[in-house]
């Protein structure tokens, strides 16, 4: 199976306070990769680093390589906007920029210096037919995108990062502002994305992780406790506090 | 059961506190509407002590001598219109990049020594404006136009009283767009950045399109202190007696400037009408705001 990601050794400090701990991991192309662990694991710190968003948290500091396609990330060959341009991101609330639908989708690109309006229109129109919401919207691309509903939002923002053709994206925690039927389109849509990308997915639901991943990581204490096929964690985990954790003894 | 009846009558009374000192402020703009309306309209009707003045003649004029008991402010309202929203031109573009640099650029700590630089800059007084204006703007405007071989009347400008707003109003304008830019959701930015796009794009594309809102507040603010500023204007204006001036090297006159200069030593017409003349001072404002507001909606649409 070909390689999407590939971790080394990495350490992250918050000044003085280790939060992440020889992190080692092999995320693979076209699966689901979920992160699981109870609240201030470090699972969204870990997230982060694989985009370099924590680049913008002052005093935080990153020990390590993540190595995409054979280039460490954090290296200097690496430019951090195409870094982030092939590792696509998904946040926890929706944050549609107050501009229209279209304009959300079309700012990635245009960001890159793509003009010419009919390129535009044909990314526009298939990352939201790709993000299962050009149905919804076809009529009212220029409506402002606040306008939408949550879960409306959410797709809209998947859209918005399909645009820039990444190769992994990664949605931190993307349904735990939204309702259950917003979240089962939002899980329908992961499954089908994953035909064309890489998705990395942290969830605070176990159930969530179960549903829609094909690879589970647990998180403790800034700490890959365990890392296999979803269903061997949560069919016979190897460690006793995966075990624990899943089976709702903590967290 | 006492407790939870003193509570209620608490809770009574404050409500009635609340809103007596809500019917008292709003009272207030009520009083100054009437007020100002029955006094600037009296030189219009036909039972005016001192001889109707025709309002038309009065609107669109473009000669103001009281000493020929000329009363003609259409120019003037041109003139004060131009400076408003030139002086706006040039500061609203300098205050928006100073708050984005202080917000977003500038190390913390420097930014808030920046911020307090901008709170005193709007805390000076306009007549300590007015001095600065009429001791080094003036005299930077005459050699100016010495420079191009433009006469001017020893500096006092159109172009004297432009710099001098553009001045005043920038840390009005500045510390409403700081606000603005502070308080725009750090998510929008995270969104911005996780999608390729470098700082300025983020903070010119998105930070400044979610500010908009606070930093036109800003612009309103700013364009009404513009209008509405009498005592440093009328320090370099000029006081010219017909127009509109065009030429930036002339003297000028505004509303204010002409409400105020006098306003002491006179009676009779010339002194009713400067009710008047706040009174479409007024109107000017209202009309701006309506302006910037359709601005507003239209920009990042």
């Amino acid at each position: 199976m070909k390689l999407a990601l590939s971790v080394k050794d990495l350490n992250l400090y918050y000044g003085n306070k280790q939060a992440l701990k020889n992190i080692e991991m092999d995320i693979y192309s076209n699966k689901v990769t979920a992160f699981i662990g109870p609240s201030g694991c470090g699972k969204s710190t870990f997230l982060r680093c694989l985009n370099r968003m924590n680049d913008l948290i002052d005093n935080c500091r990153v020990n390590g390589n993540v190595f995409l396609d054979d280039v460490n990330v954090y290296s200097g060959k690496m430019d951090v906007v195409n870094l982030r341009s092939r590792v696509g991101m998904v946040f926890q609330k929706p944050n549609p920029f107050p501009m229209s639908i279209y304009e959300n989708v079309a700012y990635g690109p245009k960001c890159q210096g793509v003009k010419d309006k009919k390129i535009l229109d044909k990314i526009v129109e298939e990352s939201l037919k790709n993000a299962a919401l050009w149905d919804d919207i076809k009529d009212r691309l220029n409506d402002d995108a606040l306008g939408l509903s949550g879960g409306q939002q959410q797709r809209l923002c998947i859209a918005r990062a399909i645009a820039m053709e990444p190769e992994v994206i990664l949605m931190d925690e993307p349904t735990s502002a939204l309702d259950p039927i917003s979240t089962k389109k939002i899980e329908d849509l992961i499954d089908k994305l994953k035909e064309k990308y890489t998705i990395i997915i942290v969830t605070h639901s176990m159930q969530q992780a179960k549903r829609i991943s094909d690879y589970t990581a647990f998180f403790l204490m800034g700490e890959v406790i365990e890392f296999d096929t979803t269903s061997n964690i949560f069919q016979n985990p190897k460690d006793k506090r995966t075990e624990d954790y899943i089976t709702g003894r903590f967290g | 059961m006492n407790t939870l009846n003193k509570n209620k009558l608490i809770d009574s009374i404050a409500r009635y506190i609340f809103m007596a000192m809500t019917i008292i402020s709003s009272s207030f703009t009520i009083i100054l509407f009437a007020f100002l309306f029955v006094k600037g309209i009296k030189p219009f009707l036909p039972n005016y002590e001192y001889g109707m003045i025709n309002f038309f003649e009065f609107l669109f004029g473009m000669v103001y001598r009281q000493d020929k008991g000329i009363y003609g402010i259409g120019f003037i309202i041109i003139n004060t219109i131009i400076t408003g929203f030139l002086s706006l031109i040039i500061s609203l573009p300098i205050s928006v990049l100073t708050s984005l640099f202080i917000v977003k650029i500038v190390p913390k700590k420097f930014g808030v020594m920046m911020r307090y630089v901008v709170d005193i800059l709007s805390g000076v007084p306009s007549v300590v404006y007015g001095v600065f204006a009429s001791g080094l703007i003036t005299l930077m405007v005459k050699n100016i136009g010495y420079f191009f071989g433009i006469p001017t009347a020893g500096g006092n400008s159109m172009l004297s009283v432009i710099i001098l707003l553009a001045i005043m109003i920038f840390p009005t304008i500045t510390s409403m767009s700081i606000t603005a830019i502070t308080a725009v959701d750090k998510n929008l930015e995270m969104a911005s950045l996780a999608l390729g796009a470098t700082k300025t794009q983020t903070n010119f594309k998105v930070v400044l399109l979610a500010a908009k809102s606070g930093i036109f507040s800003g612009a309103i603010l700013g364009l009404g202190r513009a209008y509405g500023e009498a005592t440093a204007v009328s320090m370099v204006a000029g006081n010219k007696l017909y127009g509109p001036t065009f030429n930036l090297f002339d003297i000028t006159r505004t509303l204010t400037s002409t409400m105020l200069s006098g306003l002491k030593e006179t009676s009779g017409v010339d002194y009713d009408i400067r009710f008047s003349i706040g009174l479409i001072l007024l109107i000017v404002i209202f009309g701006s705001n309506i302006i910037l507001n359709v601005a507003k909606r239209r920009i990042g649409k």
